[in-house]
């Protein structure tokens, strides 16, 4: 038998995800080692500081185009231009998972393993500190996306997939206030998760029952040049789209979302709406558009109307909801409806403006998460949005950034919420996707309605006994509110430099 | 190319009934534990199956680490949560379950008549090649070779796993609740702490509720009889009332 002989590695090219692997195995020792006192501390550098090395890492390969490790991994400008936008909506999630000034201990139960309502509960809800496996953690949630995102064959994907979710699965269960409701999120989120991961895989193997192969050049070719029955093909297509959609948040696999947004601590609900997106997204557009792209006729009517009935499944029900999570769970959902948009443009334009999209969105959600960890009633955050009433008069500051923040979902212009909608439907428009710009736009007039609601509701109604005192944010949320409102101020009015950039990225390799 | 043959032909049809039919008794079995025997049955006739399709590794894997570890793991779980829970069988949502089996059967009926469409007429194709060094051979060169990556990325899977069963499972004790006997003995009998029994709150002596304290004698509510974990609450006029003994 000949002697087995490893691929060729470029190890520059995985560097980013070696770093945060390597991090997140460093932080699991630092829990037995440092002592409670200063294991936030420690965790917390360790994580930011690693995402910042990681980061490093992905500027100095950018002119990397390869395939490399068995043709495991693609770095090319899409993986590094979405690598690096997950590493940096993920430091500034980080930030908001490791603010402890607001409430006591921060926002994660100091031991998930007690009893909910207990005696003990009580007591270690009253202000022990959180715990701090919560940075490992992310850290392994982070380097599964990164690899989601360059993942050239559908077995390394399916692997990220299940790297990065399991963290995911664990953090939604780690609130302190309503515990209960935290637990079901993540149980709710675990199964149905399982049980998409589990359509995916099935998918994959049709998909190397038809093409005898799993790369995605393999596949692109088996497409192109049909060996076996193409019903083979349609369904493992389909299956695989199931998987990656319950990721993205689309209708119909977007039930989990709301309750997950809600019941999950604040901090995660923002990593999730912001991170998760850009990988499921990454992923989904890895696999249309160099695997599948040459049955495009056959899926993009299919997705078109996926994409189509999002818009309006996020759009209608937004404006039902009464409880400010919910809202953004379900304006999150839209929104994936207008990425999807983006993705169906199949062309050079939709790929490089969905990434602008998924960037500029992923700011303005991380600010408005860090806005609803702000306002606090006894109980916690007060999402209620009876709530919400009159907080305008009380603290003129934080309603107006959230105003112009909702104002930027809602596509106002000079907010990064119409420029990246006009650059996904203006792609569409040119990859004679007309129809699904009509319905973008129709569901988007329909979507400001909850955003005014709201706005109305801050700003034009009386202040009452219960309307919740606004909590002075420390430094970490104060840098994220910033970032995020800075961000959607200037890919509103000076997109040029990052629109650029998202088209000198925008070629995938094969 | 090679087709089927009748040794391979009879025993599909007779391991799969079996597996079949393990899944269903899985799924309709009451007992926790019948269902976790059910699925056993299953399993090892998934474990001959790889065996008969020339991947006797897989199969062996599937019958030492599936049914033999992670069941028996599934069995301990079960015997310490007590088998005796049982699933509530109230439907939340109306329609829900004969919804959800006329979806499974359609879903099934899909894929099953897909498959035989698009695998009718096919052979295999590059088993001999595959198995050509010996299956543990192929199966490793290809784990070490062309999936390494994914090899080594599943050890983070498994890491969190590990992490992820600690947090949600382990209650680290306090030092301070580390007391021997006699600490908590002393604590008992010192003075300004009733050393007997707390009473029973009021519930059916006076009122119907859990919330309502026990009466001394002189009257008033013996607050130590409250769990102080139920959340304080006013009590509604028929609960504060005292229930009537006569009929």
């Amino acid at each position: 038998m000949e002697q087995l002989k490893l691929p060729p590695i470029d190890y520059g090219a995985l560097l980013p995800m070696l770093i945060l692997f390597g991090a997140a195995c460093l932080g699991v020792l630092v829990e037995v080692v440092v002592p409670r006192r200063a294991r936030n501390a420690v965790q917390l550098s360790l994580a930011l500081l690693s995402v910042v090395a990681s980061l490093v890492a992905v500027v100095l390969e950018r002119g990397t185009r390869t395939i490399t490790i068995g043709g495991a991994v693609a770095v090319d400008g899409p993986t590094l231009f979405l690598q690096g936008s997950i590493l940096v909506l993920g430091g500034v999630s980080l930030m908001l998972i490791g603010e402890r000034s607001i409430e006591r201990g921060g926002v994660f139960v100091s031991q998930a393993a007690v009893t909910a309502g207990s005696q003990k509960d009580a007591q270690q809800a009253g202000g022990q500190p959180g715990a701090t496996e919560v940075y490992p953690l992310s850290v392994f949630a982070l380097g599964g996306m990164l690899l989601f995102v360059a993942a050239n064959d559908l077995l390394t994907m399916f692997v990220a997939l299940e790297v990065f979710s399991l963290p995911l699965y664990l953090l939604c269960a780690l609130a302190r206030r309503r515990r209960l409701l935290s637990q079901e999120a993540a149980l709710k989120y675990f199964l149905l998760g399982s049980y998409a991961s589990a359509f995916f895989l099935f998918g994959v193997a049709f998909i190397y029952g038809f093409a005898g192969g799993i790369q995605l050049s393999v596949v692109h070719e088996a497409v192109a040049n049909p060996q076996r029955s193409q019903v083979l093909l349609y369904v493992g297509l389909g299956m695989v789209a199931i998987g990656l959609l319950f990721k993205a948040a689309l209708a119909p696999f977007h039930v989990w979302t709301p309750d997950v947004y809600q019941g999950a601590p604040t901090p995660v609900t923002a990593f999730m709406a912001a991170c998760t997106k850009v990988a499921a997204f990454g992923a989904l557009l890895r696999v249309l558009y160099v695997a599948f792209e040459g049955v495009r006729w056959d899926f993009q009517p299919v997705l078109g109307g996926i994409a189509v009935l999002t818009m309006f499944v996020g759009a209608v029900l937004a404006v039902t909801q009464t409880d400010l999570k919910r809202l953004l769970a379900y304006s999150s959902i839209a929104n994936a409806g207008y990425l999807m948009v983006g993705v169906l443009a199949l062309n050079d334009e939709g790929l490089s403006s969905t990434m602008f999209y998924l960037v500029a969105y992923g700011f303005s959600v991380l600010a408005a998460f860090a806005i609803i960890s702000l306002v606090r009633d006894p109980d916690g955050e007060a999402t209620h949005l009876s709530k919400w009433a009159g907080i305008g008069r009380k603290s003129p500051l934080l309603a107006g950034i959230f105003t112009f923040i909702l104002l930027a979902f809602a596509g106002i212009p000079l907010t990064s919420g119409f420029t990246s909608k006009f650059a996904v439907f203006g792609a569409a428009v040119e990859g004679g996707q007309t129809w699904l710009v009509i319905f973008g736009v129709i569901t988007s007039m329909l979507l400001a309605f909850p955003y005014l609601r709201v706005v109305v509701l801050m700003w034009l109604s009386e202040p009452g006994e219960s309307t919740p005192a606004v909590s002075i944010p420390g430094f970490l949320t104060s840098a994220v509110l910033g970032l995020g409102v800075l961000v959607t101020v200037a890919l509103g009015v000076v997109p040029a430099p990052l629109i650029d950039l998202t088209r000198e990225a925008a070629q995938f390799v094969r | 190319m090679n087709a089927v043959s009748t040794g391979e032909q009879v025993a599909f049809w007779i391991l799969g009934s079996l597996a079949v039919i393990g899944a269903l008794g899985m799924v309709l079995a009451r007992n926790a534990v019948h269902s976790a025997l059910w699925l056993v049955v299953t399993m090892l006739n998934l474990g001959f199956f790889y065996v008969i399709n020339s991947a006797p590794f897989l199969g062996f894997v599937q019958i030492i680490v599936y049914t033999g570890a992670i069941m028996m793991l599934f069995l301990f779980v079960l015997m310490l949560v007590g088998r005796d829970a049982s699933d509530s069988l109230i439907e939340t949502l109306r329609g829900q379950r004969i919804a959800a089996i006329v979806l499974g059967i359609g879903f099934a009926a899909l894929i099953g008549t897909g498959l035989a469409r698009a695998l009718g007429s096919t052979f295999t194709v590059g088993l001999d090649k595959a198995n050509a060094n010996g299956n543990v051979e192929g199966l490793a060169s290809l784990l070490f070779t062309k999936y390494v990556f994914a090899f080594e990325v599943t050890s983070a899977l498994l890491i969190t796993a590990a992490v992820g069963a600690m947090i949600l499972a382990h209650v680290e004790k306090a030092k301070e609740d580390k007391r021997d006997q006699v600490t908590r003995m002393k604590e008992r009998f010192r003075p300004g702490n009733y050393p007997g029994p707390k009473p029973g709150p009021g519930i059916y002596a006076n009122t119907m509720s859990v919330a309502a304290p026990a009466r001394l004698p002189d009257g008033n509510g013996a607050e130590r009889s409250i769990s102080p974990i139920l959340p304080v609450r006013e009590l509604s006029q028929a609960e504060a009332a005292p229930k009537g003994t006569e009929k």
